[in-house]
């Protein structure tokens, strides 16, 4: 990707940088989240409503563009929507801790249980965001790229089924594994769409099949050929999200035909690089804990140029932040990236 | 002796540390067979036959210690240096663990009974606004099976639960887990409640979890981090070694 020195509106950064082409500066894209307490009380929005109400939503989502200056605004904050639109046993927490399902409680034993209910679409949770979708479109879509984020059928197992003995199942039933794996990508392509038709330019998928739980093999055993799937029916970019140590599957990510992988601070920016070596972009991947949330601007700094150094080419936090992160370090990602280019030039 | 399972042997290649090898096949080589057939069952998670093996190892004479010590360990041990090295991941570990378990159903009633000193008492648990719980569980299931006594105060765990269970059990440990980089921030309040009670000094306390460090354990304030169930053991272990020298004065 070369410099261009026309200046681009936000929107046009990433849409841009998603594509492969040139761009005047690197975007600062959040695929996941960058909601903070903060935030929540500068705008009046604030979890746990504003994971359940479109209006607050948008409002606090909108943040991340008119407060922090990232070129993305990204409303679907935690992992939960269509969990809870499942029919997941819920934990909607207070507004300075992220909802979670319980999934010591799950709702499903195996395949033949998965029923996407036929008010999927309409239920609160998941409604909220393509209500919000719809909002922060009429209102920012001509200046801001809209992320949407629609779950991955295996982080969708671990809620409806479990963590454990969904992993318990792969080893014991790898075939029934897979049958309940194609029944929960079709929640991830309904939910995918709707966002879409509210105006999303681009989804995030995540995934969590992670190196902290399984192996690089497991992915291109369970998951390549199903990511591909999504990628030809989702029609526009899609930014695929797995923590953890991941570069060992990188290079089957790098042959999903997504548009970009958002990558955890676990991996070394130019390895992660190497391993994917061109075929996908990636996004990423200042630490959360450690950097952004427990230390200062500077050392968010050299992180932010640690990553455009390897060439990275759209930089974001790892992952969903802290809710108590410092704003001082959120806004000093993208003065970083500006600071870069002016300094050494494009990525 | 040498080893005489074959399959026990060849597990035994994945341990290519030197020191480590040497350690784990000293322990290994004087076993029994049936020592030596239990712990390859357990490392390829065969529940259904470390679950017979056990029963007839207990019907042949062998000490509930001889089942947990040469058979059960013996087989964690590999386990968890395969893990450390990624050579296995966590749902191979799960079935290593099932297995462990349906060995452990036996000799845990005759463990319990025999009324030997615990190694220590831990308290465990993940912490608030986290539900995932498997890390914490392998590392519990260790800590017992090394001796220790531990409480397991579940998932989303606040700090008052840790103050109100070290102080209802009188723990020398406190061990933290965390699944999510955004509930890691938990370990830090829960850490800083010790200090506000006056409690820090009474207890040592331990992190751990996927996206945890030794940087980010360091910068809580953390006295041990451990990068998986067997490390936790080892770092429970010194713990006690410090509390008790501490004690000594």
């Amino acid at each position: 990707m070369s410099p261009t020195s026309e200046k681009m509106t936000s929107r046009q950064r990433v849409m841009s940088a998603l594509a492969g082409e040139t761009v005047d500066r690197p975007p600062v894209c959040n695929p996941t989240n960058v909601a903070t307490v903060e935030l929540m009380d500068l705008v009046g929005a604030s979890f746990p409503d504003a994971h359940r109400n479109g209006e607050l939503n948008a409002r606090l989502a909108a943040t991340g563009y008119t407060e922090l200056g990232f070129d993305a605004i990204s409303p679907y904050f935690s992992i939960i929507q269509e969990s809870s639109a499942l029919g997941c046993d819920m934990q909607w927490e207070q507004k300075d801790n992220w909802p979670t399902v319980r999934m010591s409680n799950p709702i499903w034993k195996s395949s033949s249980d998965v029923k996407i209910p036929a008010d999927f679409l309409e239920h609160q949770d998941t409604k909220a965001i393509t209500d919000s979708i719809s909002i922060l479109k009429r209102e920012y879509g001509d200046e801001v790229a809209i992320v949407g984020k629609t779950m991955g059928p295996w982080t969708l197992a671990y809620h409806v089924f479990g963590v454990e003995p969904f992993l318990l199942g792969t080893v014991d039933d790898p075939g029934e594994t897979m049958k309940a794996l194609h029944a929960l990508k079709e929640a991830t392509i309904i939910y995918g769409q709707a966002q879409i038709d509210a105006g999303a330019d681009v989804l995030t998928v995540p995934d969590h099949a992670t190196g902290d739980l399984v192996s690089g093999e497991y992915y291109k055993r369970f998951l390549l050929e199903m990511h591909q799937e999504l990628e030809e029916e989702l029609s526009v970019p899609i930014m695929l999200h797995i923590c953890g140590s991941t570069v060992d599957r990188m290079p089957y990510i790098a042959e999903t035909g997504m548009a970009a992988f958002h990558f955890d601070s676990k991996n070394d920016p130019s390895e992660a690089m190497a391993a994917v070596n061109g075929k996908i972009r990636l996004v990423g991947n200042i630490n959360n804990p450690t950097t952004l949330y427990a230390r200062g601007p500077s050392e968010v700094r050299a992180e932010v140029n640690a990553a455009l150094d390897a060439g990275v080419q759209l930089i974001a936090p790892e992952c969903a932040i802290p809710l108590k992160t410092k704003l001082e370090n959120l806004l000093e990602i993208p003065l970083a990236v500006e600071d870069w280019v002016a300094e050494r030039g494009g990525n | 002796m040498p080893i005489t399972h074959e399959g026990l042997a060849r597990e035994l290649e994945y341990v290519t540390n030197p020191g480590e090898h040497k350690h784990i096949s000293d322990a290994i080589e004087p076993t029994a067979p049936i020592m030596q057939e239990m712990a390859y069952e357990l490392i390829v998670g065969n529940n259904t036959e470390v679950d017979r093996i056990t029963q007839e190892a207990l019907q042949e004479g062998f000490s509930a210690n001889q089942v947990l010590d040469d058979g059960l360990l013996n087989g964690m041990a590999i386990v968890g240096v395969k893990f450390r090295d990624n050579l296995i991941f966590v749902p191979e570990v799960l079935v290593a663990a099932r297995a462990m378990k349906a060995g452990m159903v036996h000799i845990e009633p005759i463990l319990s009974a025999s009324g030997a000193d615990p190694a220590g008492v831990v308290i465990m648990g993940t912490v608030k606004g986290d539900l995932h719980d498997i890390g914490k569980n392998l590392c519990i299931m260790m800590l017992r099976g090394a001796g220790f006594i531990v409480h397991d105060i579940g998932v989303d765990s606040s700090p008052e639960d840790f103050i109100d269970a070290v102080e209802e059990h009188e723990a020398h440990i406190v061990g933290m887990s965390a699944l999510l980089t955004t509930t890691m921030p938990n370990m830090g309040r829960t850490i800083a409640t010790f200090e506000d009670m006056g409690m820090r000094d009474e207890v040592r306390i331990m992190v751990g979890g996927a996206p945890v460090t030794q940087d980010f354990a360091d910068e809580m304030g953390a006295d041990a981090y451990g990068d998986n169930a067997v490390e936790a053991v080892d770092k429970a272990k010194e713990l006690i070694v410090i509390l008790e020298e501490l004690k000594a004065g």
